[in-house]
C-alpha cells in the first residue's frame, strides 16, 4: 500500500482555483503530483456525470474547487453547484463511495497556500483510502489481461 | 415416436448424470422470478414455476455478447485486425423450457440463419442446445399460443417434450430428435411407458389447449397491404399508453433487434452485440440528427408492424409471436398486443 | 363515500362538450385485473370509458409533457405535484391545464395483491375499502389499506396541490413525517455493505428504462442514457453501467421527484428504484427543508439555492 500513487481528477474553475494552483506554483508550494487538473469555467458547469464518468475510468478521487460563496465570477455558479455537490456526496456516499474520495473547495485565486494545503490533504485522504473500487467501468474478459 | 416414463426418483438422479456431459440450463429463481441459469453442480432445474420473467432467448442471444476483439496499439502486429472472440459451446441441454418458447427460438433462428445472413453466434448456441420442453398442463390467462401456430404441448422446437404425469412428479418423456434421444441416454432414462401414454397425452394436451381462453387472429392483417395498415388513424389512440420502455421487447421470446457498440479500454477494445428496443428514440436515430420515428407511437407502431406484418409477409411462418402473454402480464400502462391484433385486423 | 368514477365521467363529459378543455388524460379499464389503462378521452362518448380505483398507478402528469392543446388531466396527490412541477419547468402552462383532482387513499402494490392472490389473478374487486382476487383456487380479499405501496403509505400528501374542479371532499392526511426507515436502514450500513446492497438490489435489471420512462420528470430531448459523445454510460449489462445509469438517473429527479412510485411499478423486475430516488429527497428535506411540487411559486430545489446553505462538507 505505501507505493499507492493515487490519481486524483481535479476540478478547477477557472476564475478562482485555477488562479490559486497557478499561484502555489509560482510561490514553489510543494505538494505531490497526483493530480490531474481539469479547467472549467465555473464549478457550476460541472455535471454530475463529469465526476461519474472520472470514476468509471479508474480515478481513486475527485476534487471539485471554485470560487468562495459571493465572489463567483458568473455572481451565482458556485451557490447552484453547492446544492448539487451536496447532494451528489450524499448520494454516492449513501451508495458506498467512501467518505473521503470525493472533495470539494472554495479557494480564491489569492490562496495559494491554501491551494496546496488543500491539495495535501485530499492526497493524503486518498491515499489512506487505497486503490478506488467502485464505479471503475473495467474491460470485459475477453480483453482483459 | 418413443415415449419414456421417468419416475420421480430416477428424475434427479438421470438429470444430475446427465449433468457429466452436458452443461445443464433450467429454471431458477432468483428473487421475485424464474429465469434460465447454467446449473451448478449438482443444482436442479426447478420445474415448479410458471414462464420464467424474461423469455430463454438469452441462450442464444445473449443480453450483451462481445461478438469481436480488436487492439489500437501500433506495436501489437495485430493492431486494427478485428477478431472473432473465440468462446466455448459446450454440449448444453436446456431443462424445463417452455413448449412455445423454444418454438419462438426457431423463429429467432430464421433471422439469424437464412440466405443473407448466418450469424455464427447464434447458430453456434443453438446447434449445441438439445431442448428438453415441459409441457404446460394449466396455461395462463394470458397464454394465446394456440392461436400463434405453437401451443402449450407443441413439439415443433423441442428435442424432448416432457408431460407431467401426474403421479408424484412423474413424467413421459416423449423422444422427438436423435439429439433428445442421446440426451435421455445420457441420463440413463429406458423405461418405456405404458402402450397408453400416447392417448394420455394427447388426452393431456387436449385438456390444456381447452383451457386456453384468449385468441388472437390475423387473417385479415396478411391480406392488408402494409400501407393500409401503416397508415390507419388508430396508432395514435392505439400508442397512447405506451411509455415506450423496453418491457415487453425484453421479455419476448422473438424480439430480436440488437445494437452494436464498440467499447474502448486503452488500446484495447471489443466489440458488443446488445439487445435493443424499437421502442427507444435512439433506435432509428440517423447519424445527421434526423429521426424517422421521432414521435412514441411511430416507435409502438413499428413493433406490431413487425411482429403482425412485416416478419409474416417476409417469411411466411405466421406472425413474430407465440403466445407466451410475457409482454401482456408485465406491460406497466397495459399495453396489449391481443388488443392491438384486434384493432388491426378489423 | 362518493363514486369517483362516476364524477370523473360526468366532469370531463361536460368539459369536452363544452369545449373548455380538448382532451382528457384519465385512465380506461386494463384488459387484465388489476391495471388500468392510460387513456386520452377526445368526445364526451369517450368520457364515458373513464375509470378510477386503486390500480391507477402510473403518474399521469408524464402524459401531460408537451401537450399543446387545452388538456384536463385526473390528478392524485402526486400527480397534481408533478403537473406543478410541469408548470414551474414551463413543460406546460397552467392556463392549458385543467386539473381534475383526485382526493387519494393510495393505490394498491401489484406485488402485494400478486402476493395476496397466491396465483394467477383471473379477477379484481374493489369495494368499500376491499381489494377481492379471484384465481382459479379460489377467492381472497384484503383491506385496501394492508396492500397500499409502500410511497402511499408513506404518502404526505395525498390531496391534490391544485385542484380546479374538486368533486370530492379531502381525504384526511395520514403521515405528519416522512417516513425514512428503509433508507436508514441503508445509511446504517458500512460502505462496503452499502455498496454490495445496491449491486444485489440492481443485479437483475435488464436496462428496459420502464423507470424512467415512467417518470413525469424525465422528459430530456436526449436521455444522457443515448448520448454518444460522449458516452456517458456503456450500453452493455455490465453491473458498473447500469448502476451508472441509475445514479444518474436518480440524480435527474433531485430535488423534483414527488415520490409516486411510478418507476417501482412500472419495473418488470419488482426493483426497489425509489431507494435512490428517495434518499435525494431525504437529502432535500433535511438540507433545504424542500419538498417538490407544493406550488407553482417557487423554483426546484436545485434551480435555486440560499447564500447560507449548508456547507459543512467544503473544504
Amino acid at each position: 500500500m505505501t507505493d499507492f500513487e493515487p490519481k486524483i481528477i481535479t476540478f478547477l474553475c477557472n476564475w478562482c482555483s485555477y488562479g490559486a494552483a497557478d499561484l502555489a506554483g509560482v510561490s514553489r508550494f510543494q505538494y505531490p503530483p497526483n493530480m490531474r487538473v481539469i479547467r472549467v469555467p465555473c464549478s457550476g458547469r460541472i455535471s454530475p456525470k463529469m465526476i461519474l464518468a472520472a470514476l468509471r475510468k479508474g480515478a481513486d478521487g475527485i476534487w471539485v474547487s471554485g470560487c468562495h460563496p459571493g465572489d463567483c465570477h458568473y455572481i451565482e455558479g458556485n451557490y447552484y453547484a453547492r446544492r448539487k455537490f451536496t447532494l451528489l456526496k450524499e448520494l454516492l456516499e449513501y451508495q458506498g463511495v467512501e467518505p473521503g474520495r470525493i472533495h470539494f473547495s472554495w479557494i480564491s485565486s489569492a490562496e495559494g497556500v491554501k491551494f496546496a494545503q488543500v491539495a495535501n490533504d485530499v492526497i493524503a485522504e486518498v491515499r489512506k483510502l487505497g486503490p478506488a473500487k467502485h464505479f471503475i467501468k473495467g474491460a470485459p474478459k475477453e480483453i482483459a489481461a | 415416436m418413443k415415449i419414456l416414463h421417468i419416475d420421480r426418483a430416477s428424475w434427479d438422479k438421470g438429470v444430475l448424470a446427465s449433468a457429466e456431459t452436458y452443461q445443464l440450463t433450467g429454471p431458477v429463481k432468483e428473487k421475485d422470478f424464474y429465469e434460465f441459469k447454467d446449473l451448478k453442480k449438482g443444482e436442479m432445474p426447478d420445474m415448479s414455476g410458471s414462464d420464467t420473467r424474461l423469455s430463454p432467448k438469452a441462450l442464444v442471444f445473449p443480453k450483451s455478447e462481445v461478438m469481436i476483439t480488436f487492439s489500437t496499439d501500433p506495436n501489437d502486429p495485430e493492431c486494427n485486425i478485428m477478431k472473432e472472440t473465440k468462446k466455448e459451446y459446450p454440449k448444453r441441454a436446456v431443462i424445463g423450457i417452455r413448449p412455445y418458447d423454444a418454438r419462438a427460438l426457431q423463429l429467432l433462428k430464421l433471422n439469424f440463419d437464412n440466405g443473407d445472413y448466418q450469424d455464427p453466434y447464434f447458430l453456434k448456441a443453438y446447434d449445441a442446445i438439445t431442448f428438453v420442453g415441459l409441457a404446460v398442463n394449466q396455461p395462463s390467462a394470458t397464454d394465446f399460443s394456440t392461436s400463434c401456430g405453437t401451443g402449450p404441448f407443441d413439439e415443433k422446437g423441442l428435442d424432448v417434450l416432457l408431460v407431467d404425469a401426474g403421479e408424484e412428479g412423474d413424467y413421459f418423456a416423449k423422444i422427438i430428435t436423435p439429439k433428445g434421444e442421446a440426451w435421455a441416454k445420457a441420463a440413463g432414462f429406458t423405461k418405456e411407458a405404458g402402450s397408453d401414454a400416447a392417448t394420455r397425452i394427447e388426452g393431456m394436451k387436449k385438456a390444456a389447449e381447452d383451457q386456453i381462453v384468449s385468441t388472437v387472429a390475423f387473417d385479415k392483417i396478411a391480406k392488408k397491404t402494409i400501407l393500409e395498415l401503416f397508415e390507419a388513424d388508430h396508432w395514435e389512440s392505439t400508442a397512447f399508453a405506451c411509455i415506450n420502455c423496453g418491457t415487453c421487447t425484453y421479455a419476448c421470446p422473438t424480439c430480436w433487434c440488437f445494437d452494436i457498440q464498440d467499447e474502448n479500454f486503452g488500446t484495447k477494445g471489443v466489440r458488443i452485440k446488445n439487445w435493443d428496443s424499437c421502442m427507444t428514440g435512439l433506435f432509428t436515430m440517423h447519424g445527421s440528427g434526423h429521426n424517422p420515428r421521432q414521435y412514441p407511437y411511430q416507435r409502438t407502431r413499428q413493433r406490431f408492424m413487425h411482429k403482425l406484418k412485416y416478419f409474416t409477409d417476409k417469411y411466411d411462418q405466421g406472425i413474430m409471436c407465440v403466445g407466451c402473454g410475457r409482454c401482456v402480464r408485465q406491460c406497466p400502462a397495459n399495453i396489449d398486443i391481443r388488443e392491438i391484433c384486434k384493432t388491426m385486423n378489423k | 363515500m362518493i363514486d369517483y368514477t362516476e364524477n370523473i365521467r360526468k366532469i370531463s363529459g361536460d368539459l369536452l362538450k363544452n369545449g373548455k378543455v380538448d382532451v382528457v388524460i384519465g385512465y380506461k379499464r386494463g384488459t387484465l385485473p388489476g391495471i388500468n389503462e392510460p387513456f386520452l378521452a377526445k368526445t364526451p362518448e369517450d368520457a364515458e370509458k373513464l375509470v378510477w380505483d386503486s390500480q391507477c398507478r402510473l403518474n399521469l402528469a408524464n402524459y401531460l409533457t408537451g401537450r399543446k392543446e387545452n388538456v384536463a388531466i385526473i390528478a392524485k396527490g402526486c400527480d397534481s405535484r408533478n403537473v406543478v412541477t410541469h408548470i414551474v419547468e414551463r413543460r406546460v402552462t397552467r392556463d392549458q391545464v385543467t386539473v381534475i383532482g383526485v382526493p387519494c387513499t393510495g393505490m394498491t402494490d401489484k406485488n402485494k395483491v400478486k402476493q395476496l392472490a397466491g396465483g394467477e389473478i383471473l379477477e379484481l374487486t374493489e369495494k368499500n375499502g376491499k381489494i377481492t382476487v379471484k384465481t382459479r383456487k379460489g377467492e381472497r380479499s384484503a383491506d385496501k389499506s394492508e396492500l397500499l405501496q409502500s410511497n402511499c403509505a408513506n404518502c404526505l400528501h395525498r390531496n391534490p396541490v391544485i385542484n380546479d374542479i374538486p368533486f370530492a371532499d379531502p381525504v384526511p392526511e395520514i403521515n405528519t413525517a416522512r417516513n425514512d426507515d428503509e433508507i436508514k436502514k441503508i445509511e446504517a450500513m458500512n460502505p462496503a455493505e452499502r455498496w454490495a446492497f445496491f449491486d444485489d438490489l440492481l443485479s437483475t435489471c435488464t436496462r428496459c428504462y420502464a423507470c424512467k420512462n415512467a417518470c413525469p420528470l424525465c422528459y430530456c430531448p436526449t436521455c444522457f442514457v443515448d448520448e454518444s459523445q460522449p458516452q456517458w454510460v456503456g450500453k452493455g449489462d455490465d453491473p458498473v453501467d447500469v448502476r451508472t445509469y441509475h445514479t444518474l438517473r436518480a440524480f435527474h429527479c433531485a430535488g423534483r421527484c414527488t415520490d409516486c412510485g411510478a418507476c417501482e411499478a412500472a419495473c418488470p423486475m419488482n426493483i426497489k428504484v425509489r431507494l435512490l430516488t428517495g434518499k435525494l429527497e431525504k437529502s432535500c428535506y433535511e438540507r433545504f427543508g424542500w419538498e417538490a411540487g407544493l406550488t407553482t411559486d417557487v423554483r426546484p430545489a436545485l434551480d435555486t439555492f440560499t447564500t447560507h446553505d449548508p456547507e459543512e462538507f467544503i473544504k
